[in-house]
């Protein structure tokens, strides 16, 4: 009789193993959302200063799990005229994509769920998943506020998506695979991709920040002018199920990010303890949940088309030429590094100091307009 | 070992790609339609799966599900809804609409007997460098004729929908 790991039958062990990834999966996205929201109120309270929850549990630690009880207790609502199969299978629709893209996070080495070779394909194609249950979830309450929520969740990540996927292009063309473990062990040193790459990471970024619904981009669940958006007719362990997903979306996005720019698990010591490396990886992913809480804390919401306005007139722009620039140079140098960095520092350079002064330029056409507006009807008005 | 998973998924993904299929074309609300032909185009990207073409499976859920299906549904949205008349299109078009189909379904049926040996899925390295060569190099022009054709289209709607800045 053949024995697999741990004297196990090979045949029990690939099931269990199965059931083992899935489970870790689910206890990371739980983990994951509890830390995540306990992080933001406690890190926003800091900012708008605050002390935040401390009532239960030492630093109010064990407020998110009161929480999540509470939430879990709570009577099962639905409105009478929401479209019932489509309501209750949203959620679900929303949080099985996400779940679904810990298989090709790279943890640490020898510690990925699968080695895909076409994993940054696969985490993009699961990203974009995740608008269908957003749309049908604000279809199928059959509220206005929820339809407004679903309309603007998909055009919002429908445009966004493209930007997104332009920047992972980049870092692709450089490094020449579509693997994350491939990409992680193509940066040991020091010098990570952040350092070459920068504008594809800022390019990527942004267009993060819109497809996980966070701060400067969330206008599908907008409070002050949606009520909650597509959450609007959700409530109890439903809506809890949404926010899992959307923390989830956010640690995802992250850890893209840390792979990706900054290296994945390598750090000091992992090649002598390689278990560190997942110490790295999450330490470098929280770095990423940590600016998310930091954006939104800060940032003021946009509005629709300065939204679109964005992604179409400015970003998706940038990272074409940035792309076109990043072909030419890994053809044309045999050490493209050097090129590339100063090329794509000059772009994130343009970006910054380039974005306030055609806004500037905006804001001054906007006022004389409306100077000349108003004069044409005081002329109007004149007797 | 897990031989009978290969058939099992086929027949879990032919009954999703007939049935959702079905229910795309007999249902009368738009949105399940939608949602079924997601569940079709998911289908599809499961038998690219068993064929060893994950890149292939992978882009038609990126761009079947996760936008042309939002697309139709941002489209219904913004349209009024109100109860259609089953089978609008289909009144007393019965014994052409059937003729049609034989001349289309005979064909398929043979073709699909006739295969004596299937090609072996690639071993190794998945179908990304195949797919990536043979579309710049063999497929490079009709590929530069629908990004193209696709522009124009791009370019068109956004001439239709332009307003007069006065």
């Amino acid at each position: 009789m053949p024995i697999g790991p741990f004297g196990i039958d090979p045949v029990i062990w690939a099931v269990l193993r199965l059931v083992i990834a899935a489970g870790l999966a689910v206890f990371l996205v739980l983990n994951g959302a509890l830390a995540q929201i306990f992080l933001e109120r406690k890190i926003q309270a800091v900012m708008q200063d605050r002390v935040g929850p401390y009532h239960t549990g030492p630093f109010g630690l064990l407020q998110t799990f009161a929480d999540a009880i509470k939430l879990l207790g709570k009577e099962d609502i639905r409105a009478k005229l929401t479209d019932a199969p489509f309501f209750l299978a949203a959620p679900a629709i929303v949080f099985s994509p996400m779940l679904a893209s810990f298989v090709v996070l790279p943890f640490g080495p020898d510690f990925v769920g699968a080695n895909l070779n076409v994993g940054l394909l696969y985490l993009t194609t699961l990203g974009s998943m995740t608008v269908l249950g957003i749309v049908i979830a604000g279809w199928a309450s059959n509220n206005k506020y929820s339809l407004m929520g679903g309309l603007r969740s998909a055009g919002q990540l429908i445009s966004y998506e493209v930007p997104q996927i332009l920047g992972l292009v980049t870092v692709v063309l450089y490094v020449g695979s579509l693997s994350m473990v491939d990409i992680t062990n193509a940066q040991p040193g020091p010098l990570v991709n952040f350092l070459i790459l920068p504008m594809a990471f800022v390019t990527y970024l942004i267009a993060a920040l819109a497809e996980t619904n966070r701060n400067p981009f969330d206008l599908p669940e907008a409070e002050s002018e949606l009520v909650a958006g597509f959450l609007t007719e959700y409530s109890g362990m439903r809506w809890g199920i949404f926010f899992l997903a959307e923390y989830g979306e956010v640690t995802v996005v992250s850890a893209i990010m840390a792979t990706l720019w900054f290296g994945g698990w390598h750090g000091p010591g992992v090649d002598a303890l390689p278990i560190l490396g997942v110490l790295w990886f999450t330490l470098k992913t929280y770095m990423f949940v940590l600016l998310f809480i930091w954006i939104r804390a800060t940032l003021p919401r946009l509005r629709i088309d300065q939204l679109m306005g964005f992604c179409w007139k400015v970003l998706i722009p940038l990272a074409l030429v940035n792309i076109m620039a990043t072909a030419v140079l890994i053809l044309a140098f045999a050490d493209p590094r050097l090129p590339l960095a100063i090329v794509n520092w000059i772009l994130v350079a343009a970006l910054v100091f380039g974005l306030p002064f055609t806004q500037r330029r905006r804001l001054l056409r906007f006022r004389a307009r409306t100077k000349e507006r108003v004069a044409m009807r005081n002329v109007r008005l004149a007797p | 070992m897990f031989d009978f998973l290969e058939p099992l998924f086929f027949a879990i993904f032919s009954v999703g790609i007939i049935g959702a299929g079905v229910c795309v074309v007999i249902l009368r609300r738009i949105t399940a339609q939608a949602l079924f032909m997601a569940l079709t185009f998911a289908s599809m990207a499961g038998m690219f799966l068993l064929l060893g073409a994950e890149t292939i499976a992978l882009f038609q859920v990126l761009i079947y599900v996760g936008a042309i299906t939002i697309l139709i549904l941002f489209g219904v949205m913004f349209t009024k809804q109100d109860d259609r008349g089953y089978g609008l299109f289909f009144q007393e078009q019965t014994p052409w609409a059937a003729a049609f189909t034989l001349v289309i379904a005979v064909p398929v049926v043979f073709l699909a007997f006739s295969f004596k040996d299937p090609i072996t899925p690639s071993a190794k390295g998945g179908d990304l460098i195949p797919l990536a060569a043979s579309l710049f190099t063999d497929y490079a022009f009709p590929f530069e004729i629908a990004s193209v054709l696709l522009l124009a289209a791009l370019v068109g709607a956004i001439v239709l929908v332009k307003r007069d800045e006065q």
